[in-house]
């Protein structure tokens, strides 16, 4: 089992480097809207400075839910999904793979961007470095939530928009304490708790949930 | 005795039989608890802008319990694979959507006078704004897939991973420091409603509920009839 798992994600390693191109216009997308919101709203240093957490924080995930559609839906077509599941591997196994693969090759090089963002709205280092540690724990739950979205949208044909919804609609705590554990100083170890506490919950919930989606896609397809 | 809640037949039975007493019953509790809310007394405070209460209590009430019904009926369907459970569950849900949204703008119309603004940002307020949206999102889905059973389950697993909000609005006044105040017609919490006032909520509560039911009853039997033609 452990070899499969380890060919799963080296397969899932491939298919990133072949389709990396993808990643950097995710990547620029968030920066020319980090512009865009800095040339909204003008280059007032100390206007910047207190709303820079929210707004980046905002962007990273419109930016992430860029990306959802693609979660399942080639493997989907293709019928990688059956013979990976006739091959041995439930289908929670697949999606708990498929999670962990899209926050190391999506998320992650998402973290070498905020130390260049936070240059331009003047952060100081430990906001910086609070911003980092959170975006680690949020982003993983970004990407359950991108799983389970992706999952239920699998046979969707006409309302696309209805997928980053509902990636918007369920992370509204995370963006409430995340944000929260930047800008309240003492409180900052209680709300990385609460948002740990959240993240297990959504792994919790996203393998059963989406293997649930995708075993009704399939049988209906 | 309790089969016409699972099946469609025994509810057509069951609900032709009772609907005129129950239209009845229902023109009757609207016609007192209208009644009861005008002659109940005026609070000392906020004067007139009390009997708001009447229509926002019950309203926020009713928009929990849909939810909580779906999310019941969403398990029984996926579990036990009832059908019924479905169409109850397309049936209730823009019900649910408009009571919610009726609590909304009685609270900011209570709210611009008692405390000099139409919204704010607090845990209470923003939670129930959110079990809106829900309900917006599951309206949607309704009209988004094309095969019937993708649609149903797909709604049915949405409902329960999104009856996770429900005890967040239940307890968000409790958990955070908020500018809504906590419950108070439990008879065992300290400060809790006078009775005089306490009468009419419940009775209006009662008929909230009853027009609910009578318009929930209307929408399952068209629903039925759609299925039975498109089979």
């Amino acid at each position: 089992m452990l070899k499969k798992i380890f060919l799963f994600l080296k397969r899932e390693l491939r298919l990133f480097y072949s389709n990396i191109i993808d990643l950097f216009s995710n990547i620029l997308f968030f920066f020319l809207s980090i512009f865009i919101f800095i040339f909204a709203i003008g280059s007032d240093e100390q206007i910047l400075n207190t709303i820079g957490v929210g707004i980046i924080w905002s962007l990273l995930l419109l930016s992430s839910t860029l990306s959802i559609r693609k979660f399942y839906e080639d493997d989907f077509k293709n019928g990688i999904l059956i013979i990976l599941h006739m091959g041995g591997m439930s289908y929670e196994l697949i999606v708990i793979l498929k999670i962990f693969s899209h926050f190391v090759f999506v998320q992650i090089p998402f973290l070498v961007s905020i130390p260049i963002v936070s240059i331009f709205f003047n952060l100081p280092y430990n906001e910086m470095y609070n911003l980092i540690l959170t975006f680690i724990i949020g982003s993983l739950i970004f990407s359950c939530l991108g799983s389970i979205s992706a999952s239920m949208n699998l046979l969707n044909k006409t309302n696309f928009s209805i997928a980053s919804i509902i990636v918007l609609l369920f992370s509204i705590p995370v963006i409430i304490f995340s944000v929260g554990a930047n800008s309240i100083d003492d409180n900052f170890n209680s709300l990385v708790n609460l948002l740990i506490g959240i993240n297990l919950i959504f792994l919790g919930i996203s393998p059963w949930a989406s293997a649930a989606f995708i075993r009704l896609a399939i049988r209906n397809s | 005795m309790f089969k016409f809640l699972i099946n469609p037949s025994r509810f057509n039975k069951f609900v032709d039989i009772i609907f005129k007493p129950l239209v009845i019953v229902t023109l009757l509790t609207l016609i007192i608890g209208l009644f009861f809310v005008y002659f109940s007394p005026l609070d000392y405070q906020q004067g007139v802008t009390v009997k708001i209460m009447y229509i926002h209590v019950p309203s926020a009430w009713l928009a929990l319990l849909t939810y909580a019904i779906m999310t019941i009926y969403s398990v029984v369907g996926l579990a036990f694979k009832i059908p019924f459970s479905f169409i109850i569950n397309k049936a209730i849900a823009p019900i649910g959507a408009v009571f919610t949204l009726l609590c909304l703008i009685s609270g900011s119309m209570w709210g611009k006078p008692m405390w000099g603004t139409w919204w704010v940002w607090d845990a209470r307020l923003t939670s129930v704004a959110i079990l809106f949206i829900i309900y917006l999102v599951i309206i949607f889905l309704n009209q988004t897939f094309e095969n019937r059973e993708v649609r149903e389950k797909t709604i049915a697993i949405f409902i329960l991973i999104g009856s996770i909000n429900l005890p967040i609005i239940k307890f968000s006044v409790d958990w955070w420091n908020t500018l809504h105040q906590p419950a108070s017609v439990s008879k065992l919490s300290s400060p809790s409603i006078d009775i005089s006032m306490l009468q009419p909520l419940l009775i209006m509560t009662l008929a909230f509920s009853l027009i609910g039911i009578i318009i929930a009853i209307l929408r399952i039997k068209t629903e039925i009839l759609i299925r039975k033609k498109h089979l």
